[in-house]
């Protein structure tokens, strides 16, 4: 029952791969020609200002993102690894019922709330921040902070309390305990975390977009505008680009989390 | 005690701020679906037209009945294709097992937009037209590994000589799946369909680069609109109603599931 599996991981990731790598050094076009001229072009268009500014963006909108949510999203698991209540799903379910309200739905709100005139002035309130970093990053933290409670919870969940009791038995204070038991403990939650927040956030296109005001390009606009409306080449490159960021910080899941235990 | 005080109202404070800040957006769509106007904000009128124009705009109808249709296939598909890889991944030794977990868990971790644009590209080599089903097809493809990677650790738990036991009792492979094995693991597969089924209904990314022309669902047909300044306030209705929904779901869950616990607490006493 694997081979089929196997295959159809090839097909949908594999092949496609080979054709981004493809397109990037050569003039493969999917759309129309299947030419193979091999070029350099790619490597002009990696210190093209307007990829480095994407690139520039990326990192920092996202990077801002994912450390924000570490620092309210560990000890926000950290409370919820904790309570005992029989309502304890519960609290946690009311973290997920943002995620089943609809992403651009929830954008296009908070797009309203950063607008001058919009239906917070109700309440006598009014914005003036779309375009703002302040507005991009407090949007994406609202979009991606549970995705970095979840899986930071789960290790802390399963973790096995004794061994905190063991640490004060041995004259630990609590924080010695957290520093040496229970931080080290949770590491493959963080890093599952900081993945499945910095990876979205930095490819996110349709945020940027609405609470940018159209003004800041990062590199997931910046591929959705070239595949559908510029050149393949160039889309392919950007998206090499991603998929080596991400493998860079798969290669550090595998390290931590074999199995993946926490990425759910 | 006066530390543990700190620190206790510390997570209290960050957990409040989560809340709020992942809620606010719900709260404001939730106000605007039910605020009389589009363009006045000086003084709330009420109004419940806006769920009502829900059901007279076709094309928004159109959008919904495809991502049920969508979602309630690609969960039934991606479930049971998911236990059954999962099945074969677990009956792996333990080396063939990791590597295969590594290339199951790649697709969990790529970017939505780089699955988008694979996708994309491999359906366009192979000349297949896009609609329907391609968009299935992909939510198929990126809810797999979810179901596998909620299946994967009930089957652990499992007594690795039941399937065995079945087999020595006189049963088929295929029976003792579906007898033995499915029932013990009942609660992964249920929890795996969820997700799956949740990840159909709000994606958005993958879809937008499967659909073609008029063929929308809910997510890149709001997209579209954003894009025409067509927003009408009968989105934040549908919204608000799936919001409502979901929570209902989640309560009553919560609720039948804490009467057996109670019932055999009350037993263990």
């Amino acid at each position: 029952m694997i081979w089929p599996y196997v295959i159809w991981l090839t097909i949908i990731i594999l092949i496609p791969s080979l054709f981004i790598i493809l397109a990037t050094v050569s003039s493969f076009h999917i759309f129309n020609d299947y030419t193979f001229r091999f070029t350099t072009e790619f490597i002009r268009f990696l210190s093209d200002p307007i990829f480095l500014n994407a690139f520039k963006n990326s990192i920092k909108y996202a990077g801002l993102t994912t450390m924000i949510c570490l620092l309210i999203g560990y000890p926000v698991a950290y409370f919820f690894a904790n309570i005992k209540s029989k309502n304890k799903t519960l609290y946690i379910a009311l973290l997920i019922v943002p995620i089943w309200s609809n992403m651009i739905v929830r954008i296009i709100a908070w797009e309203n709330v950063f607008k001058p005139v919009s239906i917070i002035n109700l309440f006598n309130l009014s914005f003036d921040l779309i375009g703002y970093d302040v507005a991009i990053i407090i949007a994406m933290v609202s979009m991606y902070l549970p995705f970095m409670i979840f899986p930071i919870y789960a290790v802390l969940d399963k973790m096995d309390h004794k061994l905190i009791e063991a640490a004060h038995d041995l004259g630990a204070g609590d924080f010695q305990t957290f520093y040496k038991v229970t931080f080290p403990l949770s590491l493959g939650g963080i890093v599952s975390g900081i993945i499945m927040t910095l990876l979205p956030a930095m490819t996110a296109f349709a945020l940027p977009e609405r609470i940018g005001g159209g003004k800041v390009i990062l590199l997931g606009n910046l591929i959705e505008k070239q595949i559908f409306r510029g050149s393949f080449n160039i889309a392919a490159t950007v998206s090499l680009v991603v998929m080596m960021v991400m493998l860079g910080l798969f290669a550090l899941i595998v390290h931590f989390d074999k199995e993946g235990e926490t990425l759910l | 005690m006066k530390k543990n005080y700190w620190s206790l109202s510390f997570q209290v404070t960050l957990t409040v701020i989560t809340f709020a800040i992942i809620y606010l957006p719900i709260l404001v769509i939730l106000l605007m679906s039910i605020h009389g106007s589009q363009y006045n904000f000086e003084k709330f009128s009420f109004t419940l037209r806006w769920y009502q124009a829900i059901f007279t705009d076709r094309q928004l109808v159109d959008a919904i009945i495809v991502t049920l249709q969508i979602a309630t296939l690609s969960t039934l598909l991606a479930t049971t294709f998911g236990t059954l890889f999962a099945i074969g991944i677990h009956s792996l030794r333990k080396k063939g097992r990791l590597r295969m977990m590594v290339l199951n868990n790649m697709p969990v971790v790529n970017p939505d937009i780089v699955t988008g644009i694979l996708m994309f590209m491999i359906f366009r080599f192979l000349r297949i037209s896009f609609g329907f089903p391609t968009m299935l097809l992909a939510h198929v493809f990126f809810s797999i590994p979810f179901v596998i990677l909620s299946v994967l650790p009930k089957l652990k738990q499992l007594d690795p000589n039941i399937f065995d036991a079945a087999l020595d009792l006189g049963a088929t492979k295929f029976q003792a799946i579906i007898k033995v094995i499915l029932p013990s693991i009942k609660v992964g597969v249920i929890a795996g369909a969820l997700i799956a089924f949740t990840m159909s209904i709000d994606d958005f990314i993958i879809s937008y680069f499967m659909k073609q022309g008029e063929f929308h669902n809910v997510s890149t047909l709001i997209y579209s609109r954003l894009g025409k300044r067509q927003i009408s306030p009968n989105i934040f209705a549908y919204n608000s109603l799936i919001v409502f929904l979901t929570i209902g779901i989640m309560v009553t869950f919560n609720r039948l599931n804490r009467n057996p616990k109670k019932i055999m607490e009350r037993e263990k006493k």
